[in-house]
């Protein structure tokens, strides 16, 4: 933690603010801070309750200089909106962090009762006495995850360089939801989505839905989905949200753990990542260079509809 | 009693597409009579969101005809096209559609022959389609 703290203070002598994370005592785990002052700084924290993508804040500062503590995951986002001329390179310091995997809170919550303080050490997760092993209520994520430390950083704090070794997802909701028929799927969206509340929260929560003020989702010209809290109407609205994210989505999962009904956006999201990674070799967030898939095309290679 | 029309939504592009089913009507060619044509400026106008409207308020259905590469009347929008429809082809399984009952291809204007053949073989693989696969 010490050596976060001084990085931390060390960016704060360039930039105006650093978004990191500080423990929340009254929910026991970490929740987002802004550091303006080194004082401010002294509470930072990384560990594995630091599940938030912080790089959602970045497009509306983008007028200042700002420092941010990134994951493997986070830096990714911020890799993509440097890409897609949101964010300026130069205008952000980033801070990678060597990172765990960081566990789903909800379960965490679930096994100890909320508002106790959750500590994490050597692979065990302990509150008050009772323990769970981490990699038992890891989230999802971080069971596939890719990283090899975060792809853009300016400032590296711990040891980077290796993905955290995790088991296997054990299945679940996906090993059902593969078996299932396209009927039986449709009926499965059909309930998801009756439960939705067009809270708007996976909007919010994703670091590269930023054009909050014109969002389709919600737009009542051209109409896409109406505002009502139907199924039919609700899985439009996500289905504009998902298509806007074709290419561009970096696989955070901050929707799925920022909807309150638990409707597994995911499912759709990895599918389509898995779909663009097959046809066009692109994976979000590569790099600030990269160029969106669906912002050009190849003459001679795009040739699919011929195998049929 | 006669069998129900499989309908179909098809998106036309004005360039090639759509005068190619007008010459088809034209030379008296016999097609299915279920394709409902939607005039578009370009297959690149096409939304992946519009399909999956047409869907969702209940084709059988949905086809997409463009022009032939190297044709665009704007130069490059069926190439743009291509990339997103395909992405959406390969996506329709996991929201429950049967990937059998959407199409992408093209025809040009001159293609009065060929449209009829498309619409008679896409109209045979929609109704085809089992969606309890």
């Amino acid at each position: 933690m010490e050596d976060l703290i001084s990085a931390i203070k060390k960016v704060l002598e360039q930039v105006d603010v650093v978004l990191g994370w500080a423990r929340s005592e009254a929910a026991g785990v970490a929740a987002p801070a802004f550091f303006h002052t080194p004082a401010e700084a002294e509470g930072a924290i990384f560990d594995s309750t630091c599940v938030h993508n912080l790089a959602v804040h970045l497009p509306r500062l983008a007028d200042k200089k700002a420092g941010i503590v990134a994951k493997g995951c986070d830096a990714r986002s911020i890799a993509q909106l440097i890409a897609e001329g949101i964010i300026k390179r130069e205008r952000v310091t980033v801070i990678g962090v060597a990172c765990p995997g960081v566990i789903d809170v909800k379960k965490a919550w679930r096994c100890f009762g909320f508002g106790k303080r959750v500590s994490d050490s050597g692979g065990q997760v302990a509150m008050e006495g009772k323990t769970v092993k981490r990699e038992e209520i890891l989230l999802r994520k971080c069971r596939g995850c890719r990283e090899a430390g975060p792809v853009i950083r300016d400032v590296t704090v711990g040891e980077v360089g290796k993905a955290p070794a995790a088991p296997a997802d054990p299945a679940g909701i996906r090993k059902r939801f593969a078996a299932m028929s396209f009927a039986e799927r449709r009926q499965f969206w059909q309930d998801q989505f009756s439960r939705c509340i067009r809270c708007y929260a996976c909007r919010e929560a994703c670091p590269l839905c930023f054009c909050r003020d014109v969002c389709t989702m919600q737009a009542h010209e051209p109409g896409w989905s109406g505002g009502a809290t139907n199924s039919s109407q609700s899985w439009m609205a996500q289905l504009v949200r998902i298509s806007h994210m074709a290419g561009r989505c970096t696989g955070c999962e901050e929707c799925e753990r920022a909807c309150p009904v638990g409707i597994p956006l995911m499912l759709l999201l990895e599918e389509q990542n898995a779909v663009v990674e097959e046809l066009f070799g692109y994976r979000a967030g590569s790099g600030t260079e990269a160029k969106t898939p669906f912002l050009t095309f190849d003459v001679n290679n795009d040739s699919w509809e011929q195998e049929r | 009693m006669t069998e129900p029309t499989t309908r179909i939504i098809g998106f036309l592009c004005n360039w090639c597409s759509y005068a190619g089913a007008d010459m088809a009507g034209m030379s008296r060619m016999r097609q299915p009579a279920g394709v409902r044509i939607i005039r578009v400026p370009c297959s690149g106008r096409v939304d992946p969101l519009l399909v999956l409207r047409a869907f969702q308020e209940g084709a059988d259905g949905v086809l997409v005809s463009g022009c032939h590469p190297g044709d665009c009347h704007y130069g490059s929008g069926n190439y743009f096209a291509r990339r997103r429809l395909e992405l959406l082809k390969r996506m329709l399984p996991a929201l429950g559609i049967n990937p059998e009952r959407f199409h992408y291809t093209r025809v040009s204007a001159t293609e009065g022959a060929r449209w009829a053949e498309v619409v008679s073989a896409i109209t045979e693989r929609v109704k085809n389609a089992n969606d309890n696969d």
